[in-house]
């Protein structure tokens, strides 16, 4: 029979996929994230979260994202600033003027390096002491909001969680009761 | 443990199994279809391929949910010009248990040119009003407790009334909710009525059995009809676990607008209109970033409380969201330096933005290696309706006092007023810059009486295949132009009665 949950994709507790192009990775979320990413080993643990997200992905889009890193980082010696370096190894001002006009492309190019760029920074605010830094702390406020909700409709609450099964009936004509 | 339920981590072989009715999938469509099922005495199986999370499992945390409650971690992407991210959710209780809860009736209007134009029966307003009664009773539709209505929804509301504009309270499925503001991460404490606590509760307590974890490969067929449908066990991780078969003469698909046709076509199933995984609608939708001189704080509040229903004629709803810090950074258009000073601000932002009722001219194909991918390509009218949309979000948002808005085009500037506003959208906006995600994916078997026009009947039916039924927002024949849950809860309602009523087939 059931446990309390299930999880056939990576959660807590579980490993993250490799992520490709681990020093590309790393270099780009230096650049794409604010600069406090450099602090508390803050990088590291952006990859983390990024590996974990790559493990709930489709094979395919797995891939993709790794060619896609593969190509930034290797692109690199294509761009004049860049002096024939790949990306992990240019210094701030060029990786972030590299990674500028990348974001600034059309087509499939540009949409897949601002895919990348969200992602990573979705993994860096997705750290709770950077959620911390902007004013974001959820935990006390729904804890809060919980206990009000249950102080203030405590009974209507549990009438109508027990009305899901009387057959046939529900609480009254469409309305919280 | 829950009497019915079982979960990956309980099977250790192949299982098969036999039942009267097969659904896969446990989202609105999947699991009212239980439930109305099992409450009249039919063996009922269900079958969902996410996992099993329930209530206490929630808390805030964009990355966690994403992993566990949507399918691919929420990264859909929809190719075209321009891609469009979309999200479906995979998990026991499906999108219900990520969605925004918005409750709304099926427009009369659209069931009406639904009728007409694909001769369908039954489907008038007064045909499914019995229905949305059952269902807004059973799932606690109503209004809002005032006490949990944020600054953010406040501002935008004062925003569009000050342009003169109608707004609505929403409607949404929820006893007594808390405005945690956690919805699309799973409600953390039940009171948002998703199918998780509600239906398939309650179909379990009827004698249901749900089955968590549990990936349809094909839908098994012999002569004419179904014998059931062939799958696998999903392991942690995603790997492939033991073998699942299940025999039944009535097979319910209920996977969504994207897995339901792929599920279909890869059982070798065509439909004589052609249009089987064609004529995907998915609602555009593009946020509008806004910058107050005041405290908002967004995240206060429930998720979303009121909707602006000026332009609806038009088939544009606007309405104010809040994102999480995750999500907000990964649609901003900013990186680095730029990225954390605009976040700092976060507490003064308030995130809004149109949803468009689209024309439907995407579709889903099974890639061999890849699987299903979506394709999509926005209309010139639909980008015109987006851009406008957008316009309307970031006047309504300024008239509140917003002191900069930032617009979901690729390399558009901040606007600071209204004469700028005006300005840059003076000049065209190229469909490709547009910035657009979807939550709403419908129509990839639609309805119609007409064999040679939809994928299924009036009821749900498979043209030309007895005993498969399709209940989910595939079967719209449009897009309905609003929040899509109750429409698919009220036809999955009536297409289970119909099969109650026509239950011989339904026998073990």
């Amino acid at each position: 029979m059931a446990g309390p949950s299930s999880a056939p994709t990576p959660g807590p507790g579980q490993a993250p996929a490799e992520v490709p192009a681990r020093r590309a990775a790393r270099r780009f979320a230096e650049v794409a994230c604010p600069p406090e990413v450099r602090a508390d080993r803050r990088a590291d643990r952006v990859l983390g979260e990024f590996g974990l997200m790559l493990g709930c992905l489709p094979p395919a889009a797995r891939k993709a994202l790794a060619a896609a890193l593969v190509l930034l980082d290797q692109g690199a010696r294509l761009y004049p600033p860049s002096r024939g370096r790949r990306f992990a190894r240019l210094d701030d001002r060029v990786a972030d003027a590299y990674v500028r006009a990348l974001l600034a492309r059309r087509g499939a190019a540009g949409a897949m390096v601002r895919r990348l760029k969200g992602f990573i920074t979705m993994c860096y605010y997705e750290l709770p002491e950077v959620q911390r830094e902007i004013g974001y702390d959820p935990a006390p406020y729904i804890a809060a909001v919980s206990r009000r909700r249950l102080e203030s409709y405590g009974p209507q609450i549990r009438a109508g969680e027990a009305a899901v099964f009387i057959p046939g009936t529900g609480p009254a004509d469409g309305e919280n009761p | 443990m829950i009497s019915g339920l079982t979960t990956q981590g309980d099977v250790a072989g192949d299982l098969s199994l036999e039942c009267g009715a097969v659904i896969v999938g446990s989202g609105a469509g999947g699991a009212t279809m239980a439930a109305e099922l099992a409450e009249a005495g039919v063996d009922v199986i269900v079958l969902e391929e996410g996992g099993y999370h329930p209530t206490e499992s929630f808390a805030a945390g964009t990355g966690r949910a994403l992993r566990t409650l949507y399918r691919d971690g929420g990264g859909g992407l929809a190719f075209g010009r321009p891609w469009v991210l979309y999200t479906e959710g995979r998990c026991v209780g499906g999108s219900t248990v990520v969605n925004g809860g918005m409750s709304w009736r099926t427009p009369a209007r659209v069931l009406d040119r639904w009728a007409e134009q694909e001769g369908l029966r039954a489907i008038r307003e007064q045909d499914l009003d019995p229905y949305f009664t059952a269902i807004e009773s059973r799932l606690s539709v109503g209004l809002q407790d005032p006490e949990t209505i944020g600054r953010d929804s406040g501002l935008f509301k004062a925003g569009a009334e000050a342009r003169g504009w109608n707004v609505i309270p929403n409607r949404r499925n929820q006893l007594h909710c808390a405005g945690t503001n956690n919805c699309s991460s799973g409600c953390p404490t039940g009171a948002k009525r998703s199918m998780l606590v509600t239906s398939v509760p309650r179909a379990l307590s009827l004698g249901a059995r749900v089955f968590a974890d549990c990936r349809v490969d094909r839908v098994t067929r012999a002569g004419p009809g179904v014998t059931g449908v062939t799958g696998h066990v999903v392991r942690p991780g995603g790997r492939r676990g033991p073998r699942l078969t299940v025999r039944a003469r009535t097979v319910i698909v209920a996977g969504g607008a994207v897995q339901t046709p792929a599920l279909l076509m890869r059982s070798g199933l065509r439909s004589a209109s052609g249009r089987l995984g064609r004529s995907l609608s998915l609602h555009p939708n593009a946020v509008v970033t806004a910058f107050f001189d005041e405290d908002v704080a967004g995240w206060q509040g429930v998720h979303q409380a009121f909707q602006v229903r000026e332009f609806l004629s038009e088939g544009l709803l606007l309405t104010a969201t809040n994102l999480t810090p995750p999500m907000l950074a990964a649609v901003l258009p900013a990186y680095g330096r730029e990225l954390g000073e605009l976040m700092a601000r976060y507490n003064h932002i308030v995130t809004a933005g149109p949803l468009v009722s689209d024309t439907g001219t995407g579709l889903i194909r099974n890639v061999p290696g890849l699987g299903p991918q979506v394709f999509y390509q926005l209309t010139d009218r639909d980008a015109a309706q987006v851009v406008r949309g957008v316009e309307l979000t970031a006047q309504a948002l300024l008239a509140a006092g917003a002191r900069r808005v930032l617009l979901p085009f690729d390399g558009a500037p901040g606007v600071r007023g209204p004469d700028e506003l005006r300005r840059l959208l003076a000049r065209p906006v190229p469909k490709r810059s547009l910035q657009l995600f979807s939550i709403h994916l419908m129509g990839t078997a639609r309805m119609s009486e007409d064999p040679g026009r939809g994928v299924v009947g009036s009821f749900g039916e498979f043209h030309g295949v007895p005993g498969l039924f399709v209940s989910d927002a595939s079967v719209f024949p449009g897009p309905v132009g609003i929040n899509p849950m109750e429409t698919v809860i009220a036809l999955a309602m009536r297409n289970a009665q119909r099969l109650i009523e026509r239950r011989g087939r339904l026998a073990g």
